[in-house]
C-alpha cells in the first residue's frame, strides 16, 4: 500500500524526501518561479479580498497554501489559474503577464481543479478524464493518439484505470477526486493548482490524495500548489507553506519556519502548541481550546534546514 | 508502491513515444488518419437515424390525410417529382409547406431548449418556460397590430421580442452571476408580464388584427406557406452549424465555470455565444409558426435519455423536436377534424404533464 510506505520514517523514500525538501528550501529565492503574482489586488466586484500581494511558486516543489475560511486562499489561487482577473498587478507565467497570454495556451501549461466541480450525471470515468484533453484538441483534433495515451498515463498514475468504465456518480469520494485528479493531469501541464483537494474525504483518502500530489512532484517533477486545511497534513506534505490571514501572506518558507505557535496565533487566532511529528520529523499543530491549559513543554527541537537523519 | 530511488523519474516524451497498452473505453467511435480524428457516438447517429425515418413516416402520412385524402403512394410519387394535377396543388402549395415548417420550427426549438437546459443546468431552463417565446411573441403581435405585418416583418419582430426578453430576464436575475432558480422564476415572472403586455394589446387592436394574432399565439402552422419554409430553412442555415459547434463548449461549461476556464474556455465569450444562438434559434421558431409551448421544453430531456448521453445532446433535441411538432400538428388536425385545432394546443397536452412531474421530482429531490 502507498499509504504505508510514506509514513515511515526510517525507509530510504521518506529519508530522501525529507532530505532532498532541507536542501531545497535552504536556496529557495523568491521572484524566480515560472508562476508568480506580482502586487496583485484581487476583488469580487467592488469587495477586495486581496491587495498588494506578491508570491512566487517554487518551481518543482510542492506549495501548500493554508490560513481560516475567507483569508482569500482560494482567490489567489484562482488569480494564479487566470481565471480572475487582478485589478492591479500581474501574474506573471513563463515570464509573460498570464493576461496576455490565450486561455487555451494557459491550460496547456497550467492545470487547476476547482474546489466543487461539476460531474456530468452518468459520465463515465474514462470519459470524464478525457474532458482533460479539451486544450490539445481542436475541431478536427478530437481524439489523437497523444489524447489517448495521456488519458492513460493519467489514469496509471492516479491508479483509476480499473474505474475507467465505472459511472463517476457509483464512485466514493476518495476515488472520485482521483478521478478529478487524473483528468488535471491529463491536461499534462508542469504546473498543477489543486483547491482543497482533501475537503470532505475521511483520513484515509486525504492521504491517499496527498501522498498521489507527493508522487507526482517526486516522480514527475510537476510544481504542485494545494490549499489545505489541515495544518499537520500540510507541514507533512509542503517544501514551501504560504500562510494568509485577511489576504495577506503573514509567512512564507519552509513548514519549519512557518509553522509556529505564534504564527498559528497570528494566522488562526488559536494557541497551540508546536510538537515534532514522529513520523515525518515537521511540526505538529495540538490546539490547545479553552478546557485545557498550555503543558510545560520544552521548546520544540527542529534544525531547519538540516536533513533530520 | 516501488521505492523513489528505484523509480527514475518518468520522462513524458518517451511515455508519449510509446504505444498505448490498450484501448480505452471511451465513448464513441474513433475515426484518425493522420491528420485529423474525429469521435463520434454511433448511438447518437443510430437515434437521430430512427428519428428520421419516423418524421418521414408522419410527414407523409400528414400529407396524405385531410379534407381530400390522398393516397400514400401517391404522396410520395409526388414528393419524388412526378405530380397528378390535384395533387401538385393539394401538396405542393397546402400541405407540404406545411410539414417542412413544422420539421424546422421543432428543430429550432429543440435545439435552442438543449442549449438552454444545460446552460442553466435545469430542464426548467428551457426558452419557453422562461419568457423568451413570449418575448418573441409580444415582438410579433407589437409589428401585427401597429405594422401590418408581412411574414418578414413578423419575424422580424419576433427575434427582436426574444432578444429583449432574454435581456430583461438576464439582467433581472443577475446577480453576481445567473443561478439556475432565480433565473427560472425572474423568466416565469418576466413571462407573466409580457402575456399581459400581448393581452393589453390586443384589446386595443382591430377586429381583423386580433383574430390573426390570436391564432398565432397559441402556435399554429395552419397556413403556412413556402414563405415561412424559407424564412426557417435560412434560419437553420444559419444557426444549426452554430449551434453544433457549440457543443464542444457545453461538453466544458458541464464541468463548472471554473473548471472550463481551466480547461481552456473563455467562459464569458462561449455563454454569450450560447445565449444568442439559442435566443435566435427560439425566436426564429416563434416567427415562422408562433410560440409553440414545451417543444423546447420537452425535446432536450427526451434526446438526452435516447442516447444515453450525460452531455447535452443539440443535435438529436434537433431530431426529437422536428419528430414531436410533426406528430402534435397531425394529432391537432385530425383528433376533432374537421375542425383544425392549433398545435400549440397538442404540445401543451403532451408537454404539461411532464412539467408537473418535473416540478413535483424538483421539489422533492432539491433541485430547483
Amino acid at each position: 500500500m502507498k499509504r504505508k510506505s510514506r509514513a515511515g520514517s526510517d525507509e530510504p523514500p521518506a529519508e530522501l524526501s525529507t532530505g532532498d525538501r532541507g536542501q531545497c528550501t535552504t536556496h529557495l529565492a523568491m521572484g524566480e518561479g515560472r508562476l508568480r503574482a506580482e502586487e496583485v489586488r484581487l476583488a469580487y466586484d467592488d469587495h477586495v479580498i486581496i491587495d498588494s500581494l506578491s508570491l512566487s511558486i517554487p518551481d518543482g516543489k510542492i506549495t501548500v497554501i493554508v490560513g481560516p475560511n475567507a483569508c482569500g486562499k482560494s482567490t489567489l489561487l484562482r488569480a494564479l489559474a487566470r481565471l480572475l482577473r487582478p485589478t492591479t498587478g500581474t501574474v506573471i507565467l513563463d515570464g509573460e503577464q498570464i493576461h496576455r497570454l490565450p486561455t487555451k495556451e494557459v491550460a496547456r501549461r497550467l492545470g487547476l481543479l476547482p474546489q466543487t466541480p461539476i460531474a456530468p450525471e452518468g459520465i463515465l470515468v474514462v470519459d470524464l478524464v478525457a474532458r482533460g484533453r479539451t486544450p490539445h484538441q481542436k475541431l478536427f483534433q478530437q481524439w489523437s493518439e497523444s489524447d489517448e495515451r495521456a488519458v492513460h498515463a493519467a489514469l496509471d498514475a492516479t491508479s483509476t484505470m480499473d474505474l475507467a468504465d465505472r459511472q463517476v456518480d457509483e464512485l466514493s469520494g476518495g476515488q472520485r477526486q482521483r478521478v478529478w485528479i487524473a483528468m488535471t493531469l491529463a491536461q499534462e501541464t508542469d504546473l498543477l493548482l489543486l483547491d482543497e483537494p482533501t475537503t470532505f474525504l475521511d483520513i484515509a483518502h486525504q492521504i491517499d490524495v496527498l501522498d498521489l500530489c507527493e508522487q507526482l512532484n517526486h516522480e514527475q517533477q510537476r510544481t504542485v500548489v494545494l490549499v489545505l486545511h489541515d495544518l499537520n497534513l500540510a507541514c507533512r506534505y509542503a517544501d514551501h507553506i504560504v500562510a494568509m490571514r485577511d489576504g495577506v501572506i503573514v509567512a512564507a518558507g519552509p513548514p519549519a519556519e512557518v509553522i509556529t505557535a505564534e504564527n498559528v496565533r497570528d494566522v488562526f487566532g488559536l494557541d497551540c502548541v508546536v510538537i515534532d511529528d514522529p513520523v515525518s520529523h515537521t511540526p505538529l499543530v495540538v490546539p490547545i481550546g479553552s478546557r485545557h491549559e498550555a503543558p510545560n513543554l520544552a521548546p520544540r527541537q527542529m534544525d531547519v534546514g538540516e536533513p533530520h537523519a | 508502491m516501488t521505492l523513489l530511488t528505484d523509480a527514475p523519474p518518468i520522462d513524458r516524451a518517451v511515455v508519449t513515444d510509446t504505444p498505448p497498452p490498450a484501448r480505452l473505453p471511451i465513448r464513441g467511435r474513433v475515426f484518425r488518419t493522420r491528420f485529423f480524428s474525429v469521435r463520434v457516438d454511433p448511438r447518437a447517429l443510430a437515434v437521430c437515424g430512427i428519428l428520421t425515418a419516423l418524421i418521414t413516416v408522419f410527414g407523409c402520412w400528414a400529407i396524405s390525410v385531410g379534407d381530400f385524402p390522398i393516397p400514400i403512394s401517391e404522396v410520395i410519387k409526388t414528393l419524388l417529382g412526378s405530380p397528378t394535377e390535384d395533387s401538385e396543388f393539394i401538396i405542393g402549395t397546402l400541405r407540404l409547406p406545411r410539414v417542412l415548417v413544422a420539421i424546422g420550427v421543432g428543430a429550432a426549438f429543440g435545439m435552442s431548449g438543449a442549449i438552454f437546459q444545460a446552460l442553466v443546468r435545469n430542464p426548467l431552463g428551457s426558452p419557453d418556460l422562461i419568457g423568451f417565446n413570449s418575448g418573441a411573441a409580444l415582438g410579433a403581435v407589437v409589428m401585427i397590430v401597429y405594422v401590418g405585418g408581412s411574414s418578414t416583418q413578423v419575424a422580424m419582430g419576433a427575434i427582436g421580442g426574444g432578444f429583449v426578453a432574454a435581456i430583461l430576464v438576464f439582467l433581472l436575475a443577475w446577480k453576481r452571476g445567473v443561478k439556475a432558480y432565480r433565473l427560472v422564476l425572474v423568466g416565469i415572472g418576466c413571462g407573466f408580464a409580457i402575456e399581459a403586455a400581448i393581452d393589453f394589446l390586443i384589446t386595443r387592436a382591430k377586429i381583423t388584427d386580433v383574430q390573426r394574432a390570436a391564432v398565432w399565439m397559441t402556435g399554429s402552422l395552419n397556413g403556412r406557406s413556402w414563405d415561412q419554409v424559407r424564412l426557417v430553412a435560412f434560419g437553420l442555415l444559419v444557426l444549426g452549424p452554430l449551434a453544433v459547434l457549440m457543443q464542444r463548449w457545453l461538453d466544458r461549461l458541464d464541468l463548472g465555470d471554473d473548471a472550463a476556464a481551466a480547461l481552456g474556455l473563455n467562459v464569458s465569450r462561449a455563454k454569450l455565444g450560447l445565449v444568442i444562438v439559442g435566443v435566435a434559434l427560439a425566436a426564429l421558431g416563434v416567427a415562422a409558426a408562433g410560440p409553440i409551448v414545451f417543444v423546447a421544453f420537452v425535446a432536450g430531456p427526451i434526446a438526452r435519455r435516447l442516447v444515453h448521453s450525460p452531455s447535452a445532446c443539440i443535435v438529436p433535441a434537433a431530431f426529437v423536436g422536428a419528430l414531436v411538432v410533426v406528430v402534435a400538428d397531425l394529432a391537432a388536425r385530425r383528433v376533432i377534424a374537421p375542425t383544425e385545432l392549433p398545435v400549440g394546443i397538442m404540445t401543451a397536452i403532451i408537454g404539461a404533464p411532464y412539467l408537473l412531474w418535473l416540478l413535483m421530482r424538483q421539489a422533492r429531490t432539491g433541485a430547483l
